[in-house]
């Protein structure tokens, strides 16, 4: 792989700073249900905290993501990760990873934090049941070097959940 | 009362051509076949729709001409397609032909772009939205002749797009974008806007028809990027200003716009006194009528002369 899928600490660019300005002030109006930003001073990560959608496996649970933006978002999709611990489901591992295409191959630039954060709240609100990948304890240990989740190459076959 | 409402059919009719059908004429009942630019509603983009129109038209027509460019922000920056405020940062705007999806032009470009060197660097990799089998990329460059035969997927609704889409573009941006992307500098007015092939005869067909109400008194403001200038029609039912009130400006004029004068001269100065001082007469118009071209001068001359 390529170093420039490695979590950018570049200083964002102009277009980025001013399209998640843009981002926030949208989030500020109308913030995607479920979903709390939590205020901080750095427009590069941000963290959102995500509430189980009522009537799914995850109701009445609260999770913390944390988003990163690269220096060319939205161009680059930002790295989104649960923190640990990470909710219990079939695509999310152990070490907050999550498996969903649009975070990586299908990343569009037309996507926002609020679209992003709306995905995620579907995959976990369609799953039937709560538990890890199958080969979380493998994919974790390959990532303990503190790998981005952009450097896996991801395997996208489930469309169910 | 009925007679009103035929003038407003008619005026409606005059305005869109083959798109209108009159089903009725009093109580007036109309078919308008449009094409919204609605960019706010994601699942309702520039869907065309058939418009049917029951009395109250003017008001409609009066809505539709001042819609006739996007609305919405541009889906990549997120910032107005086509702001209100001109003077804030004003990129041109584009649509993809293939979905009518709109961008600014430095932000679809930019994508592009992107993708290009995302492929160039690693063409393995399907991060990129850009993966076409060869045969078909082939195929481009067969048909159009182009030296890129690269594909791209709208960022909005991933439908395939060409090279060609937005080739128009390309090297327009190109040489503006470092500048665009600084400090985001003022682009002034419609001229600046870019437009497909297909587009552009939109355009020419939209600008033909609004020259085609303008000479029936219709509705329509005419728009500000006219090449066309459909003002200069308008010019004929007015009756010419008398020759007393024209010496004055004549000379006026004169002083300050020698290439009429050269132009016109060549006809005799009586015509002159009558063309400049309608000039004058027209107030607003004015710039338009020096900055048209000598046929409708020459138009205009002969009209006038029997004034004298």
């Amino acid at each position: 792989m390529t170093s420039s899928s490695a979590p950018s600490r570049k200083v964002l660019s102009k277009i980025a700073c001013n399209r998640l300005q843009k981002e926030l002030v949208e989030w500020q109006v109308n913030p995607p249900a479920g979903f709390k930003h939590k205020v901080t001073d750095n427009l590069q990560r941000w963290v959102i905290e995500v509430n189980g959608a009522p009537g799914t496996l995850y109701a009445n649970e609260s999770y913390q993501l944390q988003v990163d933006f690269p220096e060319n978002y939205p161009m680059e999709a930002p790295q989104v990760v649960f923190v640990p611990p990470a909710p219990l489901h079939p695509h999310i591992y152990s070490n907050g990873h999550i498996c969903l295409d649009i975070l990586y191959d299908s990343w569009s630039p037309a996507m926002t934090v609020s679209s992003i954060c709306i995905s995620i709240l579907s995959m976990l609100s369609s799953s039937t049941v709560k538990q890890r990948p199958a080969d979380n304890d493998r994919y974790v240990k390959n990532c303990r070097n503190g790998r981005s989740p952009k450097e896996t190459r991801w395997w996208f076959h489930d469309d169910k959940v | 009362m009925a007679e009103e409402v035929a003038i407003e059919v008619e005026a409606v009719q005059a305005v869109y051509g083959e798109d209108c059908l009159v089903l009725d004429q009093f109580p007036p009942h109309l078919h308008v076949h449009i094409k919204p630019r609605t960019a706010d509603v994601s699942s309702q983009q520039f869907v065309e729709a058939v418009l049917g129109i029951q009395a109250g038209s003017k008001e409609a027509v009066e809505r539709l001409s001042t819609m006739n460019h996007p609305d919405g922000n541009c889906p990549l920056c997120l910032y107005p397609l086509f702001p209100e405020h001109k003077q804030n940062n004003i990129l041109p705007f584009m649509k993809l032909m293939s979905c009518f999806h709109c961008f600014h032009s430095e932000c679809i470009i930019r994508w592009w772009n992107w993708l290009q060197t995302q492929q160039e660097m690693d063409p393995d990799n399907s991060s990129s939205a850009i993966v076409q089998p060869s045969n078909e990329i082939e195929q481009q460059q067969g048909m159009h002749g182009m030296t890129e035969g690269s594909t791209g997927n709208c960022p909005v609704c991933r439908k395939v797009f060409h090279a060609k889409d937005i080739e128009h573009v390309l090297s327009l941006v190109g040489s503006h974008s470092l500048n665009l992307s600084s400090n985001g500098t003022e682009i002034t007015d419609d001229e600046k806007l870019l437009h497909s092939d297909s587009e552009v005869t939109r355009r020419l067909k939209f600008e033909a028809m609004l020259k085609l109400q303008e000479e029936n008194n219709g509705l329509i403001e005419p728009k500000k990027n006219g090449v066309i200038v459909p003002g200069m029609f308008l010019q004929r039912p007015i009756t010419p200003p008398s020759a007393l009130s024209a010496k004055g400006p004549t000379s006026e004029q004169q002083q300050r716009d020698p290439i009429i004068f050269s132009e016109t001269s060549s006809s005799g100065s009586s015509s002159r006194a009558s063309s400049t001082s309608e000039q004058r007469n027209l107030g607003m118009r004015r710039h338009r009528v020096r900055n048209s071209r000598k046929p409708v001068k020459q138009w205009v001359k002969k009209d006038n002369t029997p004034t004298n």
